[in-house]
């Protein structure tokens, strides 16, 4: 099964100016109407997927449209740039309609959901038998105070690092290290041959997977929970091991200096990692794989593959970063028997075995596992009997968020002690007014 | 010729045009290269190997043609506008009393100040609840109407140095204030007015964002090759040719009207020469 | 009786063609039969150009004064705030160092552009035919998008030495400047001022060299022959012809800098740490991205009455009598 996330984040760079949002229409008619069942009618999809995920979707849709004939599913394209929750506000803003829709943020779950306007799928878990294809530990993740809202139905290991065979061969690493010490040990033998150890993309956001397993790791993931819903500061000493921590990294020589880290996307590192061999991992989501084989033309498991992010032993192993997808259900959808059967479709064995066939891991017990390449595989059981955390950067309300990115900037910049101390206040000071 | 100017003077000149396009160049190579040879570089020399790939498949996959033609549609309407309802305004600021008129001159002047994705967002209500949206109306509305923060500045600073007693000279022959436009200023204003016209070609014809927002079905150039942008591959070959198309019609045009707009047949006195 | 411009009076005495006229300084008298058309005759003129103007532009100015006085975060239900936005943007650092930043960026691009079109312009009015492939190369520049504009200086600007600047540096044996151009807060902001400027000269260029052209070749031909060399003819005949373009070409550039968007996003996102964020680029942030369309609004709202305080005085003197 290979696996597949949707470089929401990206900054793209668009032929045209980059302007924020953009609704086309797109109707997209199945061809036959068969005779009658329960469902019918027309299912409209929220979508703001592109490229090959789209594909994905295209796929998905037209297995559910064999399963119940009567159902016409239709898309409202949203064409965007970067984040894409502005454009998907501003369309239910404008009084855009529809049944269903892609949510990969819990935050903006939460925002949905205090708005009223997201469906409460609690009775679907058991009254579709959702439950029967996914662990529970899904519906915790798509659950806001004990309701269920979304129904995942594909996710990615955000602690795993990519790496190519010939970068460790040249530094002479011929396993992969299972621990800290062993990483870092391994700093030495790459910057001898001339590759930067960790390659961090801090122009944006990616510099902060770093910030993130390394909590996980040392404090466990409901530590991290408390985190996120500001139910412990920001300036607890959790965080401030975790940012001492990340100092060290920088100051074992991973990554090169501060401006040059601030001076590159994750694309950018992904290319230097995959491509030049400057570098040596990078930490980054599953779409990087995508990417790996289409953009660089590289072969998984020959020329690349991944290493989960080593065991720090402070009795939090078992944890993963993870990012998901979600489908949920508007509270004032036009045809929620459609769309109740959808989300109950999603993560059956069809469906998800679509899934895996498009590079992405599924969530669902019954997907085929001999489906996914190499890659996705290993990330699938990584996770597989982890402890999982949502990725911050998808958690936090939306003004922490920058202020989150921005001081880890800063802390780049200068990993001191001192230069924590400031971060670290000023992050609880913005967290104070945005919860 | 002009007399004899100095020699050193276009060689100066060529010298500075082709440093300057050396970026742009990039982009024309670019779209003639393999992506993967430049995804570390837009110029790295390392792979060099030259396939016209991006070119056919920008063709084949997106709907060029009738983008060509949408664009062209768009851009030819707004200028038209632009340039018929400018120059009147201008005159009418510069020429005429009447009450308001330096308040409203303030107002559009500094309406230039407000970002697109201020003005656009309301629009797209308000054209959501008149059932605009898709209609060339509902982008051309903006398109002229935003121009006349910098089109009236231009035009009306133009006419700022028109020689008046030409003005003069049409009152005392009886005209009217209409006539004195349509006659005496307009057709020796034609610089500016093509100027405007050029200037609100080019930017009508690479706005991105509006007709993103307001059509759905005809899409002009900008918008279909903003689709091109895939979430993983950057496909720099690809919007390289995107950008290279966009940018040729809009200074084909400019080449074909700069004589008309640099005034080399106009002198002030409006006596031929 | 009313007093001519004073602009009028200028140009009469600049224009080397135009008809004697008493010196050009003509009192003119109030020419009053046109005053009662006047009104009637501007409405004619003016209407279609007023409607679409409010379409486009007072709707939505309306719009962002009216969500300005709101407290809005995301699709929570909006609080009334009156001038709460306003009084928080008096105490956010981010939005007071986001105006010394569009402070320093609108006048360095301004200024660059413009200067640099100037310059060119006026060389290319001494040999115009020459000059015109340069000037559309020049003008190229220009015409390409924002965010293309943005995407070309990313490959310059690279990091490593897959970038232009640093492989050229490195050539020339300079490689110890090669420097990670945009990830550095002391150069990013410079970088994208040369970028932005780099595509923003090819307007003025051709607006003042447009306006070096209204004179007739022949005068300068004649200057030639006289024996005047080029110095003096550029200063005397090109360089004061160029002033009414060069105006119109400053007043275009500033204003236009001020709403530069997509090359900032593509370079920098106004980043590192905030470094290049202008006050445009805030407003985005706040309003599309963390969905704070109120405070973004206010954040517009003091630009536009910035800009509004600077050229008031501006445009009343300019304007300040018809005939």
């Amino acid at each position: 099964m290979k696996s597949h996330a949707i470089a929401r984040r990206r900054a793209t760079i668009a032929a045209g100016r980059v302007g924020l949002i953009a609704l086309a229409a797109l109707a997209f008619s199945a061809p036959a109407r068969a005779a009658a069942a329960d469902v019918s009618g027309d299912l409209v999809l929220l979508d703001w997927a592109a490229g090959s995920e789209e594909d994905m979707l295209k796929a998905l849709e037209a297995g559910f449209m064999k399963a119940y004939p009567n159902v016409t599913f239709k898309e409202i394209n949203l064409t965007t740039q970067g984040d894409q929750r502005g454009a998907i506000r501003a369309a239910l803003q404008a009084g855009q309609k529809a049944d269903i829709f892609i949510n990969t943020w819990p935050a903006f779950r939460k925002e949905l959901v205090d708005a009223g306007m997201l469906k409460d799928l609690t009775p679907l878990w058991t009254g579709a038998g959702i439950g029967d294809n996914l662990s529970s530990s899904w519906k915790d993740l798509g659950s806001i105070d004990g309701k269920l809202y979304g129904i995942t139905y594909t996710f990615g290991d955000r602690s795993a690092m990519f790496y190519t065979t010939a970068t460790m061969k040249k530094a002479g690493i011929t396993a992969q290290p299972k621990t800290w010490d062993e990483f870092v040990a391994n700093f030495k033998k790459l910057n001898d041959v001339k590759v930067n150890p960790i390659a961090i993309g801090a122009k944006v956001w990616s510099h902060t997977e770093w910030f993130e397993s390394i909590y996980e790791h040392l404090n466990g993931v409901d530590m991290a929970a408390k985190l996120t819903s500001h139910q412990i500061p920001w300036t607890d000493p959790s965080v401030k091991n975790t940012l001492k921590k990340y100092a060290e990294l920088i100051k074992a020589g991973c990554c090169g200096d501060a401006n040059t880290m601030l001076a590159m996307d994750w694309d950018n590192a992904s290319d230097a990692v995959l491509k030049a061999g400057t570098y040596g991992y990078q930490m980054i989501g599953m779409w990087n794989n995508d990417r790996a084989q289409s953009t660089d033309g590289l072969k998984q498991g020959d020329d690349y593959f991944i290493t989960q992010f080593p065991a720090m032993g402070a009795g939090h192993d078992d944890v993963a970063s993870v990012d998901t997808k979600e489908f949920s259900e508007f509270a004032n959808a036009a045809n929620p028997a459609a769309a109740d059967a959808f989300l109950a479709w999603i993560d059956t064995k069809d469906a998800a075995d679509i899934v895996a066939q498009h590079g992405l891991a599924s969530p669902s017990t019954k997907v085929d596992g001999s489906l996914y390449g190499p890659v996705i595989k290993y990330s699938v059981d990584a996770v597989a009997n982890a402890k999982v955390q949502f990725v911050m950067g998808d958690l936090l309300p939306g003004d922490l968020v920058d202020e989150y990115r921005v001081q880890l900037q800063k802390f780049l910049q200068d990993p001191s002690d001192a230069t924590i101390d400031a971060v670290t206040q000023d992050l609880e000071a913005k967290a104070a007014s945005s919860y | 010729m002009i007399g004899r100017p100095p020699r050193w003077v276009p060689i100066v000149v060529w010298l500075i045009s082709i440093i300057w396009i050396v970026p742009l160049v990039g982009i024309v190579v670019t779209s003639l290269r393999p992506p993967a040879d430049t995804v570390l570089g837009w110029w790295r020399l390392d792979h060099v190997v030259f396939t016209v790939q991006a070119w056919i498949s920008v063709w084949s996959k997106y709907p060029l043609a009738q983008g060509f033609w949408v664009s062209v549609q768009l851009s030819v309407i707004a200028t038209v506008g632009s340039m018929v309802l400018t120059p009147a305004a201008a005159y009418a600021f510069q020429f005429l009393r009447f009450p308001f008129r330096r308040t409203l001159l303030i107002i559009i002047i500094n309406a230039f100040v407000l970002p697109q994705q201020v003005v656009v967002i309301p629009l797209f209500t308000l054209w959501r609840q008149v059932g605009l949206i898709d209609n060339i109306a509902s982008v051309l509305i903006p398109y002229v109407g935003l121009s006349f923060a910098w089109s009236i500045f231009l035009v009306k600073n133009f006419l700022e140095d028109f020689p008046f007693e030409l003005i003069e000279a049409a009152r005392v022959d009886g005209c009217g204030p209409i006539r004195t436009f349509s006659h005496v200023v307009l057709p020796n204003s034609l610089a500016p007015i093509f100027a405007v016209g050029i200037l609100q070609f080019l930017f009508c014809w690479n706005s991105l964002l509006i007709p993103l927002l307001f059509l759905r079905t005809q899409l002009p150039l900008p918008v279909v090759f903003a689709q091109i942008a895939g979430t993983y591959d950057a496909n720099w070959d690809l919007q390289s040719v995107a950008a290279i198309v966009t940018t040729a019609v809009p200074l084909v045009v400019f080449l074909a009207f700069q004589r008309q707009f640099a005034g080399g047949a106009m002198s002030r006195s409006g006596s031929k020469e | 009786m009313t007093e001519a411009t004073s602009d009028i009076e200028g140009v009469a005495n600049k224009s080397p063609k135009s008809p004697a006229t008493g010196g050009g300084r003509r009192k003119l008298a109030a020419a009053r039969w046109w005053k009662n058309g006047d009104v009637g005759a501007a409405y004619l003129l003016l209407v279609p150009v007023l409607v679409l103007f409010a379409f486009s532009v007072i709707y939505p100015l309306f719009q962002t004064i009216w969500l300005s006085f709101w407290d809005i975060k995301g699709l929570y239900p909006p609080k009334f705030t009156g001038l709460g936005n306003f009084l928080a943007l008096a105490r956010d650092a981010t939005f007071q160092h986001a105006v010394v930043t569009t402070l320093l960026w609108t006048g360095c691009t301004t200024l660059l552009s413009v200067g640099a079109g100037w310059g060119i312009s006026l060389l290319c009015a001494l040999a115009p035919r020459q000059t015109l492939m340069p000037r559309v190369l020049i003008f190229a520049a220009f015409g390409v998008s924002e965010a293309v504009t943005g995407y070309i200086w990313l490959g310059i600007y690279r990091p490593d030495a897959g970038g232009l600047l640093n492989s050229v540096l490195t050539a020339m044996g300079l490689g110890g400047l090669a420097h990670p151009w945009l990830g550095d807060v002391n150069t990013a902001l410079w970088c994208l001022i040369i970028a932005y400027s780099w595509a923003q000269t090819g307007l003025p260029l051709i607006l003042i060299y447009a306006a070096t052209q209204a004179i007739s070749k022949t005068v300068i031909e004649a200057a030639y022959i006289d024996g005047a060399e080029s110095g003096a003819i550029m200063r005397h005949i090109i360089a004061p012809l160029s002033l009414p373009g060069l105006r119109v070409a400053l007043f275009i550039n500033l204003l236009g800098s001020l709403r530069a968007f997509d090359t900032i996003y593509v370079l920098t996102a106004g980043g590192p740490v905030r470094s290049t964020e202008t006050i445009g680029f805030f407003m985005y942030r706040e309003s599309f991205t963390q969905f704070k369309l109120g405070y973004g609004a206010a954040a517009t709202l003091v630009l536009l009455i910035a800009v509004l305080i600077i050229s008031i005085p501006a445009i009343i003197q300019r304007t300040k009598e018809v005939r």
